[in-house]
């Protein structure tokens, strides 16, 4: 692979395709009869470069499934800017946001409900060029989509099929191969493997890596597991209670992650190494309550270094080249990255 | 003390019964941890219902094979039996807590609920706080009177743990108890069920499809595919010096967040349906170690001690693997 040589001439010098600049939502909850305000996702700005592979990685309530709804439309952001192709996506309307679509598309995360069980797999993948009218004949029609088929390694046979006659695995193909016909600007994958057995999500990702290099797809990776993300993302960004606490490249975030909530995520990790064992007696804090409006950093509750600078809120700011970190302890003399 | 010897259950269909546990063999020892791994549909969860006596009846049921605790059969025990005091003792925890509790009960009063009906004679509130203290709930007195909805999702995994410990089981099983947890918090609970079971000197069954929590939790290993056990030995052994292809296949296939993009080596092919099982090795069809013996016939146990496996072709058994 010439993941280094590809990333390095990716770098953000050839201008991001999809900018996001200080996204902020919130959300109403009503408990015990008081309304709280919940901000899911606080000021985040974040690029993506065309044929690079962002992953975005934290917990439950991070934050990160609604950044790829916000993006895609599918969350209206209360402030901040979705740049994408030169224009706010957020302020498009009509044909514009049409045509923005037919660029920006998503791979689900449950292949069962993300497919129309009455609709065989021709119709679903060939669904967004029927909705724009790309095709001229219905006999280009079921080429395009025999095409996308093969790109995602099922046989074009699979077309006349319905999503009860396939397996997880396979259903998960046709959900990748409906988002790359018409071959996209960008793909926001949400949870795309963890529906999946490890044997066949390892599968679909060693798919979704040669698809990117195949068709130089740009993607937004969202998961949860750790090890997925580190697999395919080419930089990846920590998000913590909303705020991204760490981005940097890949590879070298995980080998030496600086937040320190990176580095108490990355330590969580179960690995299969039978020398290191859970003890009985580990206690690590849960993340705090959102209902809690929340001053300075947002992990300073949980934090092994905290002291009270931490009640003030950190920037994220160069450490290392590539990487930026939001921690008042991290990296003292700032490095421009 | 759990024995399970030659366990087969089987569903029924319209085309007839279908066996989906087939013949399945393994013993935990008070105070160990026993990880059972395999991919949906591999018959880990089943074996853990019937254990439980909690098949759906009359559809699904064990047709032959033995489950004991401490020298007592309970094979044709009911629930209730297997659980109340002095019989069975076996209880179980499942994925999701939120599906188990009642939403409109305080977890203190369902707790207590617990005690009742197993330990009737007990002081209900000095249990309720001893049971909470036990699984580490915090601000016992405060977390009593809190509805399910408003703890998080590891504080109601201890809820449930608590419930389970009600009726101070010699075996609890647990079935993929922290897949619906954040990373952090699973460490937390895995960290509270090994403190248990050593302190219980209880006996575990760790049902689970991550190989990583196996490797960090369980004493012992037992690879379950296409409704049998292929594999089974120590952590130790069975992670460093893996018998059976399929274990090492599964092994290959998770990302380590250290390994960089290097492709994962996958597995071809899915694991078969219960109605595809043919004779001869079940992972025969997807194996890059598959001879002409393997497509029929009986597969032979291969032994290194205590680490054991069904194969013609086992690997790391002598210098030619390694």
């Amino acid at each position: 692979m010439s993941d280094a040589s590809t990333s390095a001439v990716l770098r953000p010098v050839a201008g991001p395709i999809l900018e996001l600049r200080d996204l902020t939502k919130r959300f109403r909850a009503r408990r015990m009869g008081k309304t709280y305000t919940i901000t899911a996702v606080n000021r985040i700005s974040l690029d993506v470069v065309r044929g690079e592979v962002l992953g975005i990685v934290g917990e439950s309530g991070c934050g990160k499934t609604t950044v790829g709804r916000m993006i895609l439309g599918l969350e209206k952001a209360d402030e901040g800017e979705i740049r994408f192709g030169g224009t706010d996506l957020i302020e498009r309307r009509g044909a514009a946001l049409k045509a923005a679509r037919l660029k920006l598309r998503m791979v689900f995360q449950d292949p069962y409900a993300s497919l129309n069980p009455r609709r065989s797999v021709e119709d679903s993948v060939a669904e967004t060029g029927d909705i724009h009218r790309i095709f001229d004949n219905a006999k280009v029609r079921k080429e395009m989509v025999g095409e996308a088929l093969t790109q995602v390694g099922l046989n074009p046979s699979f077309a006349s099929r319905y999503p009860h006659e396939l397996s997880g695995g396979q259903r998960q193909r046709v959900g990748i191969a409906r988002a790359i016909l018409p071959t996209p600007d960008v793909i926001i994958a949400d949870e795309p493997v963890s529906a999946l057995d490890v044997s066949i999500q390892a599968q679909v990702l060693n798919l979704l890596a040669d698809l990117k290099s195949r068709l130089g797809l740009t993607m937004m990776f969202i998961s949860h597991d750790l090890g997925v993300v580190a697999k395919i993302s080419d930089r990846v960004a920590v998000l913590y209670m909303g705020h991204v606490v760490e981005i940097g490249d890949g590879p070298a975030l995980f080998a030496d992650p600086q937040h320190p909530y990176t580095q108490v995520l990355i330590a969580a990790v179960p690995r299969i190494d039978p020398a290191s064992r859970v003890t009985g007696t580990l206690e690590r804090g849960e993340p705090p309550s959102r209902f809690r409006a929340l001053e300075g950093c947002p992990f300073q509750d949980r934090c092994p270094k905290r002291t009270d600078i931490c009640s003030t809120m950190p920037e994220l700011l160069p450490t290392t080249p590539g990487r930026r970190v939001a921690c008042h302890h991290v990296g003292g003399a700032a490095v421009a990255g | 003390m759990l024995v399970v010897e030659d366990l087969v259950v089987s569903v029924g269909t319209p085309r007839g019964a279908l066996d989906i546990v087939r013949g399945v063999s393994f013993r935990i020892e008070p105070g160990e941890i026993l990880g059972l791994v395999g991919e949906s549909g591999s018959g880990k969860s089943m074996t853990s219902l019937a254990v439980m006596g909690l098949l759906e009846k009359p559809g699904t049921r064990v047709t032959s094979g033995r489950i004991a605790i401490d020298g007592a059969d309970i094979t044709d025990a009911t629930p209730y039996e297997r659980v109340r005091k002095g019989n069975g003792d076996v209880a179980m925890i499942f994925q999701e807590p939120m599906t188990s509790l009642n939403p409109v009960r305080r977890i203190g009063d369902q707790i207590a609920e617990a005690i009742k009906v197993h330990d009737p004679e007990a002081d209900v509130n000095a249990r309720t706080r001893e049971l909470m203290d036990l699984v580490r709930l915090p601000d016992a007195s405060l977390q009593q009177g809190a509805y399910p909805h408003e703890l998080s999702g590891g504080m109601r995994q201890r809820v449930m743990i608590a419930i389970a410990l009600a009726c101070r089981p010699k075996v609890l099983i647990a079935d993929e108890p922290t897949t619906a947890l954040d990373v952090t918090v699973q460490l937390q609970i895995l960290g509270l069920i090994r403190d248990l079971c050593d302190r219980l000197r209880m006996g575990v069954l760790f049902i689970t499809h991550d190989l990583g929590v196996v490797s960090q939790l369980a004493d012992r290993v037992a690879v379950m595919y296409a409704g049998q056990i292929v594999e089974t030995g120590s952590v130790g052994t069975i992670f460093s010096a893996p018998l059976h292809p399929y274990t090492a296949g599964l092994m290959a296939c998770v990302p380590d967040p250290s390994t960089g993009h290097a492709p994962l080596v996958t597995i071809p092919g899915q694991a078969p349906r219960p109605d595809e099982v043919t004779s001869g090795c079940p992972f025969s069809p997807r194996c890059q170690y598959a001879g002409e013996p393997c497509r029929d016939g009986l597969v032979p146990l291969v032994r290194v001690g205590e680490h054991t496996a069904f194969c013609h072709f086992p690997l790391n058994m002598g210098v030619a693997h390694v």
